[in-house]
């Protein structure tokens, strides 16, 4: 249980950071087709800026989309077979996408996170759930190669 | 409700500050009528004792009667567009209307997939119970966009008789804001026909309608005859709420520069200022949501000649603010109605301050100095 509760978190935790950096560079380039210039400190801080204000609110909603997504997953894996690895990829993909479109319609606002509001930026931020799956699986179920591999 | 359910969980969690003041001893507070349905705007008759034309977001025109009581104006808007943040906004009298009751509305238009900001001109029959006629949409803002949220839609007139009109940047479309090309995030300027005007400082651009661009989502404009100058404010994002001093051709900076982050924490742009970006003359940080403005001049409240008196929505106060040496500075702030929110406020010919707050039972309010 300890170990399923800490790859939980390591996964929210490396999900929300992934989707972060992410974000920040879409919302960055929509900046720069305006010409404004960006230089590397400030993409530097804007990340940083970021990760410290909006990674939590993302952390809170991943959370909760593989609250949901991991165990149909799981339950998935075991009844039709197949790589676990790719159902909780798969989870954390298409529950974040199925979550953005939850969230949409509930919220005021037409689109919560704006580096979503493109199809280009909306798969991308999906693929942090996915990565969120990933790590999740990984640290949860490691396949024998993985536990083969030097820790440092 | 499940986006009002919603929007309360957002701003729990964002830790959106708002400050609340206590009402005090400035006012008396009468409250004229409560059975207004989310009402926009205000707009006082010109004859002796007719009462107010009232804007319902709903897309009712009303006509409250100097007793106090309610009735409905018969007007039917083309492509009128009811949802979310869209609807019937504001209500203005042509300058002339006392020879020609020509009024002008502003309102959503379209559909949910393809709206915008439109406008409408009609005339009002002569006496009570009022009717509308002749009612003729004269400007449809381009492109028609997705979604229901930020319009803009107040109006003001110019010295000229040419008519400003406010416009959202459509929320998800912020970087329209900064593209000559379309009406998103602009301030536009019209003839009384609709019509852009000759003189206009985009000429080429967007039919020539451009006045200033660069905004987000405007719900204040007024024009200072006495100092010859336009002030505006706007929503900012999470703070950066905003009041400029327009002028034509100006950019206002959404969404390059803003003293705000998005919603959810994300930065917008990293600079709060930038060359070529006019800066406001006041900001909110964080955001009060500034839904209406009125200058005021008047005989009621005879220190406040030439003061700004804003509404808020999220801050649920109404401000008064003077400017002094270049910026606008608070002076005092007041809560009606047990802390409502508030969308519009008007100064009455007898300087007496009305306001209407955002309630399904919005209250019609009259403030007039305490102890008169």
């Amino acid at each position: 249980m300890l170990k399923t509760l800490i790859a939980f978190v390591i996964a929210v935790v490396a999900g929300a950071i992934v989707g972060s950096v992410i974000q920040t560079q879409f919302n960055l380039a929509a900046l720069i087709e305006l010409s404004v210039p960006i230089s590397l400190d400030t993409r530097i801080s804007t990340i940083i800026h970021d990760l410290l204000n909006f990674s939590p609110i993302f952390a809170a909603i991943l959370a909760l989309v593989l609250l949901v997504a991991l165990p149909i997953a799981a339950v998935c894996s075991r009844k039709l077979g197949g790589s676990e690895r790719w159902w909780f990829i798969s989870a954390g993909f298409f529950g974040l996408l199925c979550c953005f479109a939850v969230v949409n319609s509930l919220a005021p606002m037409p689109t919560l996170i704006a580096a979503t509001r493109s199809w280009a930026g909306l798969g991308a931020m999906a693929l942090s759930g996915a990565f969120a799956g990933w790590i999740f699986d990984r640290l949860w179920h490691p396949l024998p190669r993985e536990l083969a591999e030097p820790l440092a | 409700m499940m986006k009002s359910f919603f929007l309360v969980l957002v701003i729990a969690f964002t830790n959106v500050g708002i400050s609340q003041a206590a009402d005090n001893e400035t006012f008396q507070v009468e409250v004229v009528t409560d059975s207004l349905s989310f009402p926009w705007s205000l707009q006082e008759l010109p004859e002796q004792r007719a009462g107010w034309l009232v804007t319902e977001r709903g897309g009712r025109l009303i006509h409250v009667a100097d007793d106090g009581s309610v009735n409905a104006i018969p007007l039917q808007l083309p492509e009128l567009f009811v949802a979310g943040q869209s609807g019937l906004f504001d209500v203005i009298l042509a300058p002339d209307f006392v020879q020609t009751r020509e009024f002008y509305v502003s309102y959503s238009c379209g559909s949910i997939n393809a709206n915008t900001t439109c406008l409408a001109r009609a005339k009002l029959s002569l006496n009570p119970p009022y009717t509308t006629s002749e009612v003729q949409q004269i400007f449809v803002a381009q492109p028609l966009r997705k979604g229901a949220a930020h319009y803009g839609g107040r109006m003001a007139w110019l010295p000229d008789d040419t008519l400003l009109l406010t416009l959202g940047d459509g929320f998800d479309y912020r970087e329209q804001a900064q593209n000559l090309a379309n009406h998103l995030g602009k301030v536009v300027r019209l003839q009384r026909d609709g019509s852009a005007v000759s003189d206009g400082p985009f000429p080429t651009k967007a039919d020539g309608f451009i006045f200033s661009y660069g905004h987000r989502n405007s719900q204040g404009i007024v024009y200072d005859a006495q100092r010859k100058t336009i002030w505006q404010h706007e929503h900012g994002p999470k703070g950066g709420d905003e009041i400029n001093q327009l002028q034509a051709g100006k950019n206002y900076g959404w969404p390059i520069a803003s003293y705000g982050v998005d919603y959810t924490g994300a930065m917008v742009t990293p600079y709060q200022e930038l060359p070529g970006v006019t800066p406001p003359l006041h900001q909110w940080t964080p955001s009060l949501a500034p839904s209406d403005m009125a200058l005021y001049a008047g005989q009621l409240f005879a220190d406040w000649q030439g003061d700004l008196l804003v509404t808020h929505l999220a801050g649920k106060t109404l401000q008064r603010l003077r400017l002094v040496d270049g910026q606008w500075q608070v002076m005092s702030e007041h809560a009606f109605a047990n802390g409502s929110r508030l969308r519009a406020v008007e100064v009455a010919r007898d300087g007496a301050i009305w306001l209407a707050t955002d309630a399904e039972n919005g209250q019609l309010l009259k403030l007039t100095p305490k102890g008169r």
